[in-house]
């Protein structure tokens, strides 16, 4: 059993996240390379369909835990829930979605467990007998490799878009109930305050989305994004960042705590390329990024980069465009 | 209520002014060191906390000497004593030896709120704050973005994937600052000189703690071979080579 990697997979409203599958092929993929075995847990109020989806995936077999407190987030819930599984189970790695829930209590559980850990992983590797992940670091212009040496639990979150998910596999893999008690958790979840949407077009069904961050200096200076937006029929978005400061609403924002897009064209205008904006458009089929800093993590993902002052690049590129047209 | 508020800060190489060498894959700093960004609203919210409803304000740091002036910019802020835990090379320490040595710089303070910073802008990895709540046994809120306080109860907004979780939870509680949680002030020319005044503390940790991981020296990512980057060129030819690429992509 010292092999065996457990995937605490998350639902939202009763079904799987995707990130929980990209979890599993991340786990498979190890336990092929190591001779282990994986197992997948489901921490949910209604397990039942997320648990089929995973079962179905070339896992060993599925746990679930199923309690009302597990319906919405919070850390007490899902510590006392991730402990029975790995009691269940005595994992060497336990594999962690880092979304803003998995943040939260992965590193609490490592915590609690006195486990070795490492959050936010893009790459999880067998190292010696131990893992290896490894992470961004400095706002994500550079990487670091953690290691995690044998002989202790180690807790690893998985960064969303870093593998592709778990193909399925026709042999369905048994699934368990596992009884855990979970404890009244100290935070009281009172609701979840959708986001009031707004906008003549969403974002997420936009084929175009041109977005501007914080190297825009000024909220007024938007107009150029907006201008370039229009020149390429498509709607705008922004970073954290300039919503943070007040330049644009809430739902124009991309990123982990924004909208998540998978657009045709993504073009990020004076935006640094942190992780919380990647994950929310590392679909999208192409991306072009105008940055004046070269070391700029976004153009580590652009399929179109151009080094410059977008204050004279973007306006001839309007110009190009409309002469073109 | 009045509250006894701790907030835990670290200081971090200023990476505006790193430069990364491609020739040899190495990050330069300047040398220069500031405040972690996150944590600038973990002190005004705590600052706030204060003006609304009374109490003090402890600031706690574990770090090299140097890291005072982390301390020192939060008093100047308006938070009201320090203190350092002096540990040289406390960036070599991982996120549970860190945090030990942390909870118990804390616990003889016994907060009603700790607040701490969402993640640190270095190595980003958001695993102290849940780590010293479970040291000293206490509830945890990650990703804040409103604080609302009624006695022993808080309502805090929290950024999630889904929207926005709105929670309570009784004091005593550790508050993870999330940017957008506040508009942190600027220390005034009058709080950097109150500051001077103010006690700072600097202690030794009880022992040396262990780190169980290690990690590398940072590396560069390789670029997407796919892609195409175009740098020192004239702003029109770049908006040239671009929308004729959109063309060929059928974008534009």
């Amino acid at each position: 059993m010292a092999n065996t990697i457990l995937v605490l997979a998350e639902t939202s409203e009763g079904s799987l996240k995707p990130v929980s599958l990209e979890a599993a092929n991340a786990a498979i993929q190890l336990a092929t390379a190591t001779g282990g075995q994986v197992v997948a847990g489901v921490l949910s109020n209604a397990p039942g369909e997320a648990a089929g989806l995973l079962a179905s995936t070339s896992v060993s077999r599925v746990l679930t835990v199923t309690d009302d407190a597990l319906a919405s987030f919070t850390t007490d819930a899902f510590v006392a829930a991730a402990q029975a599984l790995c009691a269940a189970v005595q994992p060497a790695l336990v594999l962690i979605p880092a979304t803003t829930s998995g943040r939260d209590y992965a590193p609490a559980l490592a915590a609690t467990l006195s486990a070795v850990s490492a959050a936010d992983a893009t790459e999880i590797t067998a190292s010696g007998d131990g893992y290896a992940a490894v992470r961004p670091v400095y706002g994500g212009k550079m990487l670091s490799r953690v290691d995690l040496p044998a002989g202790k639990l180690a807790i690893v979150t998985l960064r969303p878009g870093s593998y592709e998910k778990a193909a399925t596999n026709p042999d369905a893999a048994p699934i368990e109930a596992i009884d855990a008690a979970i404890p009244a958790p100290r935070v009281r979840v009172e609701g979840l305050l959708q986001d009031a949407g707004g906008g003549s077009v969403k974002l997420e069904e936009a084929e175009v989305i041109v977005s501007g961050g914080r190297g825009l200096k000024e909220p007024q200076n938007f107009a150029v994004v907006e201008q370039l937006a229009e020149a390429l029929n498509g709607v705008v978005g922004a970073s954290r960042a300039v919503v943070d400061a007040g330049w644009r609403k809430h739902h124009e924002q991309v990123g982990q705590t924004g909208r998540t897009v998978s657009p045709r064209l993504y073009v990020a205008v004076g935006i640094s390329g942190a992780v919380q904006h990647v994950v929310g458009m590392q679909g999208s089929e192409y991306i072009v990024a105008i940055n004046r800093d070269p070391d700029a993590p976004i153009f580590k993902i652009a399929s179109f980069g151009i080094v410059g002052d977008l204050f004279e690049v973007v306006p001839a590129v309007v110009d190009a465009l409309n002469a073109s047209a | 209520m009045a509250y006894q508020i701790v907030v835990l800060v670290r200081q971090v190489p200023d990476l505006n002014a790193a430069r990364i060498n491609h020739s040899t894959g190495e990050i330069q700093f300047s040398g220069q060191m500031v405040i972690n960004s996150f944590d600038d609203y973990a002190i005004e919210e705590a600052i706030r906390l204060k003006e609304a409803h009374g109490g003090e304000i402890t600031v706690v740091s574990a770090g090299p000497a140097g890291a005072k002036d982390a301390i020192v910019r939060a008093l100047a802020m308006g938070a009201d004593k320090g203190v350092l835990v002096n540990i040289d090379g406390a960036d070599k320490l991982d996120a549970l030896a860190l945090a030990g040595v942390l909870a118990e710089a804390v616990k003889p303070l016994s907060p009603d709120i700790i607040l701490c910073g969402q993640m640190s802008d270095d190595f980003g990895a958001g695993e102290v704050g849940p780590a010293v709540a479970v040291a000293l046994g206490i509830a945890q809120v990650s990703s804040a973005t409103l604080v609302t306080a009624n006695g022993s109860t808080l309502t805090i907004l929290r950024d999630t994937e889904d929207g926005k979780q709105q929670v309570s939870v009784d004091t005593p509680v550790l508050i993870m600052a999330m940017t957008g949680l506040n508009e942190p002030r600027y220390p005034s020319l009058k709080g950097i000189m109150a500051a001077k005044k103010k006690p700072v503390e600097s202690v030794a940790p009880p022992a040396v703690p262990a780190s169980q991981t290690t990690w590398s020296a940072p590396f560069t990512q390789e670029r997407d071979a796919a892609g195409v980057l175009v740098q020192d060129v004239p702003a029109a030819e770049a908006a040239k080579q671009l929308v004729a690429w959109l063309k060929e992509k059928k974008l534009a």
